[in-house]
């Protein structure tokens, strides 16, 4: 019995440490890295803020989680939980949202016809999600196929269409498209770092997203906190 | 007991974390170098290089003011030195100077420069510095932004006799 309560205790531990500690600062790393970008010509940081696009997309994105289950608000949020738990729960969905802007922002190329075709991809896809029934599960494997593909065209693709070095036909290329659209498909020119600093910062938010997931399934309740920290108290003082 | 430290530990922590991104992202600093001087700067220990200091106003006393400013500039990255950025305006106005007419843009840079110097100094700005001829910030506007003006009286031929302060 005192086995399973230790056991149970750690894990509470763990799950107070993740929900508390690790996700905020997880998060928080997203918001940061989500709108930075390296400049291709000399090297400087760039700090690009959520547009208003992608915020509207991050609450499209925190709808389909609480419909997903991913995000049970009624015990996140509740009239019986201590104010402080309240608070950092709102806290934890706070930096969840800017995280999620941000991570749109890292896949969104930055201006012209692009952002705004990509811009309406992903408001399609959220929209249409919202009325599909969807599990955390399968929540999670859409957004890593949804996230991953705008990824590749902008950080792989179109990254290497508008490449300044390369061969003289990437050159031909690039110059045709952008004059065939009268340059509404040009996007900026970034150094290599950027497609990396956005593969890391989407790699965060997916993880922390899994164990979103993961610390879910044992939701926080600080009554049962409150129980297991009363239980272990009184079996240690049986024991002493 | 013990998760309640956690959460407010937790909180804490993160909502220091959440400021240093929100000042990264109002002050958008372009390099590691940057971002380090910008903390100098918020956290009030930010000093002038008075090597490199030194260096330019000798630069400035012989007249090579390009020079003179690439020193100050590197001297003073943050901007945020109100003596640098003063004798960074001094410098636009000496080079701008002239007997006939004003380099519009320069004394444009100089009256910038000299608003940044008015804006960090506390009190009036005075220089005690006997090689020049305006000693406070205050001076050194009025007179840029006379340059920049333009009216009827830039035709006097006698404004040729003006000296260079």
């Amino acid at each position: 019995m005192s086995e399973k309560l230790v056991v149970a205790n750690n894990r509470l531990k763990n799950q107070t440490l993740v929900t508390y500690v690790v996700l905020p600062f997880t998060f928080l790393t997203v918001s940061l890295l989500g709108g930075l970008r390296v400049s291709g010509d000399d090297h400087s940081f760039m700090f690009l803020p959520p547009g208003l696009v992608t915020l509207v997309l991050a609450v499209l994105l925190l709808l389909l989680f609480v419909r997903g289950g991913l995000i049970e608000t009624r015990s996140l949020i509740a009239s019986a939980n201590p104010p402080l738990t309240n608070v950092a729960h709102v806290w934890l969905l706070l930096t969840l949202f800017f995280a999620s802007a941000q991570a749109f922002n890292s896949v969104l190329p930055e201006r012209g016809l692009l952002h705004w075709m990509f811009s309406f991809f992903f408001l399609w896809t959220l929209w249409n999600n919202q009325f599909s029934s969807f599990d955390a599960r399968r929540l999670l494997r859409s957004l890593i196929v949804l996230f991953g593909t705008a990824f590749l065209l902008k950080h792989l693709l179109l990254a290497s269409l508008y490449s300044t070095d390369g061969g003289w036909l990437k050159s031909l290329t690039s110059t045709l498209v952008s004059s065939l659209t009268l340059g509404a498909l040009d996007t900026p020119h970034f150094a290599p770092s950027t497609g990396y600093i956005s593969f890391f910062t989407l790699g965060l938010y997916l993880i922390a997203l899994i164990l979103i997931g993961v610390t879910q399934n044992n939701t926080l309740s600080t009554d049962i906190s409150d129980f297991t920290d009363q239980s272990k108290e009184s079996s240690v003082s049986k024991r002493g | 007991m013990q998760q309640r430290f956690v959460k407010i530990t937790g909180l804490a922590l993160s909502a220091i974390y959440a400021a240093a991104i929100i000042w990264l992202y109002a002050t958008e600093p372009r390099s590691f170098k940057e971002v380090a001087t910008g903390a100098q700067v918020a956290t009030g220990t930010y000093q002038v290089d008075q090597e490199k200091f030194n260096a330019a106003l000798t630069l400035f006393r012989r007249e090579q003011f390009r020079a003179a400013r690439d020193e100050w500039q590197r001297a003073d990255p943050a901007q945020g030195d109100p003596r640098t950025q003063f004798y960074i305006a001094y410098s636009f106005y000496r080079e701008g100077w002239g007997r006939v007419y004003y380099d519009q843009a320069l004394f444009k840079q100089g009256l910038e420069a000299v608003n940044r110097a008015i804006a960090l100094s506390p009190g009036t700005l005075t220089i005690a510095d006997e090689n020049l001829q305006m000693h406070t910030a205050a001076e050194l506007k009025a007179e840029l932004e006379q340059g920049t003006e333009q009216n009827w009286g830039d035709l006097n031929p006698l404004k040729v006799l003006r000296t260079r302060k």
